[in-house]
């Protein structure tokens, strides 16, 4: 047995190696490291805006067309008239970082390009079709502008072709066709490439979709472009394929769909698009403290306000695919895994907590300070003091450390143990686990406030016929979907397979039939709204997951944390896996609630105070140091290997730094990312004048139009 | 203005010369502002850095001494990402190794000794404290604390790749909690048990890739009655031709652990007749009449289906034995792996 074991030890053991000595080598003298780290921040930072941008801008604009709102169609005009310097920027920036890494670290790139040379060259060809995109999309955007219908036979052509390959991009989401691959994978795949291509194919009929459609294929480019790049980063943290000797002996697919490579590139997919949404909105704040005029503040208001929600939208699933992507960074192996929130980066974390805490406290006092433009709001106010505190209580129990560093002396005043006796619960995983909800539960009803501000009085849902009769139902049955099918997993789940002793099936049963009653009630909400209750509906069901996740669960989690920690991730799935069920059926029923009602008053854009331009303006700071932080992180957890346990980082630069040269490291690249943001849209604003100024000598019959002060704009301009 | 007009500025309206007016301002407060953050964002760099100390290395301390076993555990053998000790580390993944409320009333030092009245009973042979704590390092699955997950990682191989040195420093400051240090059964006089994983330890330390050449013989020697290293199957294995493109993590189990990683076609059948005579094996062929088995040794068996009472898969065996790695040293196993991921097929 022994001998059995040890060999089995040996296999885990197995030292593994580059294939020769490693050779870096400096430039000017300088620290290789943060050289390369900051160059690679830098493109990271321009990247993601040029990915994120192209997501919102595109939807904004099928808005604008879809409801023939021509301010929409404008408005996403300008989102993407900030791309066209800032992605030449980051192709320049992406070059000079490739040059840096084969120059300085060679045996390192000579590795990865020789098992990603495939990659790498189709990742330089997808450069092609994104560049072709962006230009056709912005340059474009005029000469496609016009609702004269494509020629028949042509739409029929392109919608039979669209249909073709929506059908493929279904099956192959059921795993149809391709090669074996993770499921993740094959639903990023699935979902983000084939069916939005299939389906921009299908909505062609006049040269206004024929632009669209090209919108959407700059985000396939994008994304795939994102994704390749992800695969070599996900390669460094786990390899596939390599032998004892780090010898590659897999296929170049084993590598590019290694196991973080759509994890991360979930994760990196939402914080473009939360990121891409708040520098936009870090240039509509800017521009509307400049303005002069009530006009350009209204308009800036406005397009602030598309901004965030735009950023709230992808920030309230972001930690959720953190989660996914820590749950399989600790999958992969446990020494990285504990080394994020355990060890090195425990600090780290903390200050990310404190980061993503203000991101939701400062983007919720934006939304209550819009509520100030808002006729009809003020019936609201009152809840806002309990929303704070809410978020205040959670985000200091979040912030919370376990034990705290303390003096000897502080130690023999708190009884001689680090942790203090009340505050240390505080500072375990399921007291945070059971905030973060209650955060993003609160934040969400703040946007329910806001989006109810003006409304007078809910719309009959009976009244609205079949359409709303479906939407709800469908909502409904997503949201019995969502928990019903974990719950089925953990009523059944054999503890043995978490190491556990039968009797501990307990704690996974009662997570079960917890989920369970979330199911009933997410049907009796349904169903209310159904016989024109759904305000009740709402409201039981908020308060039912308010509860099941931040008490129910909080508790449960420390009496399995005491009996069977192993359980203590099923009880985090379940909590968010509530939490999105819950927003999932309250907004489709919030949505038919407020169809069409009556509304007190017109929204007032342009009337927000100065304070809440500099809120939306902290919300892109704060974001962008998290991002670099939180990127450095997942890097860093390697720890001193290039890649993980197959090629050792020997160079003098092996450590982890302190949490201080993180910031300073991160901090310079905000400072100079936000220098290149103000050139990079005065640089833009010289540019769309000029065209403007011509288009204004061309149509001297503008001024003509029908007056409509823009700074009262009608309330649909909400998304 | 009218709402056209209105529009077509916000579309980007040509900045007078000199830039719009009041916009140079905007930019110089937004800038400051953005200095106020950051420097609010290296601040709390700096405070945690001063707390939590500086820039840390992989560097570890090589003598024996519960003081070094204390700078490993608590650095480059990263045990407190899992574990605490007492009301130091805030770590609860794994088991605290000090003395910690109603669960942990013991230090590892005296709870080890516990622990090896339990190993002993259940094996038979006589354990000490140090041979507990050296098992739990070396082959932490085999005695797994209630509660917890078998999941901890094997610090002698990447990433954590503590020498056997540093991972005596540790026994020893494990030892220290609340336990009878001894460091000469630590290290010059170990017992036979721990002197066992000691040398399993070092074996899976120098054998390094291994050697194919010694490989090729290892597998002539254990493996080639059953497997072909052709297209064809072997006589009882599949052929393991391109068996490198597997990995070494799926040889390494099949070897290790042969039912976890069964080919199809390559199942266990259970036959059952009717006199009880039970014959295990692959079956190789069948008709309406009869089925035939072949064994694990290569005889084959030949059943008429009149005469069988039940037969079926059994997923918990393998055909191929159990007990090859305990015929092979470490190094054979290691020359075999290496042998075998040479083997990338035609």
């Amino acid at each position: 047995m022994i001998v059995l074991a040890a060999l089995a030890v040996v296999a885990l053991a197995t030292p593994a190696f580059a294939l020769e000595e490693n050779v870096y080598r400096q430039f000017l003298g300088l620290d290789s490291r943060r050289l390369v780290w900051f160059l690679a921040q830098m493109h990271l930072f321009f990247g993601a805006f040029v990915l994120g941008v192209p997501l919102f801008a595109v939807i904004v604009e099928i808005v604008g067309w879809r409801g023939g709102d021509e301010r929409f169609d404008k408005l996403a005009y300008e989102f993407t008239s900030l791309l066209s310097v800032a992605y030449a920027t980051t192709a320049a920036l992406g070059g000079l970082l490739a040059f840096a890494l084969f120059t300085i670290y060679p045996t390192f790139m000579g590795y990865m390009a020789d098992i990603f040379k495939d990659v790498m060259f189709i990742y330089a060809l997808l450069f092609f079709g994104e560049t072709f995109a962006l230009y056709l999309y912005y340059y474009g955007w005029k000469w496609l502008k016009s609702d004269r219908p494509l020629p028949q036979p042509v739409q029929w052509g392109l919608r039979g072709l669209g249909a073709i390959i929506t059908i493929a991009g279904i099956v192959f989401f059921f795993g149809g066709f391709g090669p074996e691959m993770r499921t993740d994978t094959r639903s990023f795949m699935a979902l983000l490439y084939i069916l939005p291509t299939g389906i921009g194919l299908l909505i062609i009929r006049d040269l206004k979709s024929v632009h669209i459609f090209i919108g959407i294929l700059l985000n396939v480019f994008g994304t795939a472009i994102m994704q390749a790049a992800n695969s070599w980063a996900g390669f460094m943290m786990s390899p596939v394929g390599v032998d004892a000797e780090g010898v590659f002996t897999g296929t170049t697919w084993q590598a590019f769909e290694n196991v973080l490579a759509t994890p991360i590139a979930i994760h990196r997919m939402l914080g473009n698009l939360a990121f891409g949404g708040l520098v936009a909105g870090a240039y509509a704040a800017v521009k509307f403290i400049g303005s002069r005029t009530p006009e350009d503040k209204a308009h800036y208001d406005w397009m602030g306000y598309i901004s965030n929600f735009v950023a709230i939208i992808a920030l309230i699933p972001l930690p959720f695919a953190g989660y996914y992507l820590g749950r399989e960074v600790y999958s992969t192996s446990a020494v990285m895994g504990n080394n994020m929130m355990g060890g090195d980066f425990s600090w780290t974390f903390i200050i990310q907590a404190m980061l993503v805490g203000s991101l939701f406290i400062i983007s919720n006092y934006y939304l209550w300070s819009g509520m100030t433009r808002i006729p009809g709001a003020e019936r609201y106010y009152r809840f806002i003091k309990y929303i704070l505190f809410t978020l205040i209580v959670s985000f200091a129990i979040w912030l919370t450390p376990h034990n705290l560093p303390l003096t000897a002396q502080e130690v023999g005043q708190m009884g001689g143990s680090q942790y203090h006796p009340v505050l240390k619960y505080l500072g375990l995983m399921p007291a945070k686990n059971a905030v973060v909800n209650l955060i993003i539960l609160s934040t969400f009803f703040s946007f329910l406030l806001y989006r109810r501000g003006n409304k007078e009085g809910v719309v009959s849902i009976r009244a609205q016929g079949r359409l709303a009769l479906v939407v709800i139902s469908l909502a409904g049955l997503v949201a019995v979907a969502i928990v019903g099918q974990y719950a089925v997993t953990m009523l059944t789940m054999d503890p043995a397979s978490l190491d556990l002793p039968p009797d501990r099936a307990q704690y996974l049963r009662t997570i079960g039939y917890l989920l369970l009653f979330h199911a009933a009630v997410a049907v009796l909400a349904t169903g209310l709204a159904l016989t024109d209750r759904g305000k009740l509906g709402q409201a039981i069901l908020l308060a039912v997951t308010a509860f099941n996740v931040a008490i129910f669960l909080g508790v449960h989690g420390f009496v399995v944390m005491e009996k069977a920690s192993p359980v203590l991730r099923n009880v985090a799935v379940a909590q968010f896996l509530q939490l999105i069920a819950c927003l999932v059926l309250v907004t489709t029923i919030d949505i038919f609630l407020f169809r069409g009602a009556k509304v007190v008053g017109e929204l007032n854009w342009g009337r927000m105070t100065t304070r809440s331009q500099y809120a939306l303006l902290l919300l892109t700071f704060v974001i962008t140091m998290n991002m670099g932080l939180m990127g450095f992180i997942r890097s860093g957890l390697r720890g001193d290997w290039h890649i993980f346990g197959v090629m050792r980082d020997t160079s003098e630069w092996a450590y982890t730094p302190s949490n201080y040269m993180m910031t300073q490291q991160v901090g310079a690249a905000v400072l100079l990312f936000m220098i290149g943001c103000a050139f990079m849209f005065w640089l833009g604003g010289i540019a769309s004048g000029k065209a403007a100024e011509r288009d204004a000598a061309a149509s001297p019959e503008s001024d003509e139009a029908p007056p409509a002060p823009v700074a009262t704009m009608p309330g649909r301009a909400e998304p | 203005m009218t709402r056209h007009a209105a529009m077509q500025s916000h579309a980007g309206k040509a900045p007078p010369a000199g830039g719009e007016p009041g916009m140079a301002g905007t930019m110089a407060k937004v800038f400051a502002f953005l200095i106020v953050v950051l420097g609010v964002y290296l601040w709390i760099g700096y405070a945690i850095t001063k707390m939590t100390g500086g820039v840390r290395t992989g560097g570890g301390v090589v003598d024996i001494s519960p003081e070094s076993g204390e700078a490993i555990y608590w650095g480059k053998g990263r045990c407190f990402t899992c574990h605490s000790v007492g009301g130091r580390g805030s770590a609860v993944r794994g088991p605290n190794h000090g003395q910690f409320g109603e669960k942990f009333p013991l230090p590892m030092g005296a709870r080890a000794e516990l622990r090896a009245a339990e190993r002993s009973k259940k094996t038979g042979e006589k354990w000490t404290a140090v041979d507990y704590i050296v098992e739990s390092l070396a082959d932490p699955g085999a005695y797994v604390v209630e509660g917890y997950k078998n999941e901890m990682a094997v610090v002698y191989a990447p990433p954590i790749s503590l020498s056997l040195k540093e991972i005596k420093a540790v026994v020893a400051y494990l030892m220290a909690q609340g336990g009878e240090l001894d460091i000469a059964a630590i290290d010059s006089d170990p017992s036979p048990i721990t002197k066992r994983f000691y040398d399993k330890i070092a074996a899976a330390q120098a054998a390094g890739g291994g050697d194919p050449t010694n490989g090729a013989t290892v597998y002539e020697d254990n493996c080639s009655e059953c497997h072909s290293l052709d297209e064809k199957p072997g006589k009882v294995g599949p052929s393991l031709s391109g068996i490198a493109s597997k990995g070494i993590k799926y040889i390494s189990d099949a070897i290790l652990r042969p039912a976890k990683t069964i080919r199809k076609g390559y199942e266990t059948w259970v036959v059952v007749d009717k006199t009880g005579r039970k014959t295990v094996g692959l079956k190789t062929a069948e008709t309406a009449e009869a089925v035939t088995i072949t064994k694990a040794s290569g005889e084959t068996v030949t059943v008429p289906r009149a005469d069988i009472k039940t037969m079926e898969v059994d997923a918990t065996q393998s055909v191929m034995p159990d007990d090859l790695s305990e015929g092979l040293t470490v190094k054979d196993y290691q020359d075999v792996l290496s042998f075998l991921m040479t083997m990338k097929g035609t």
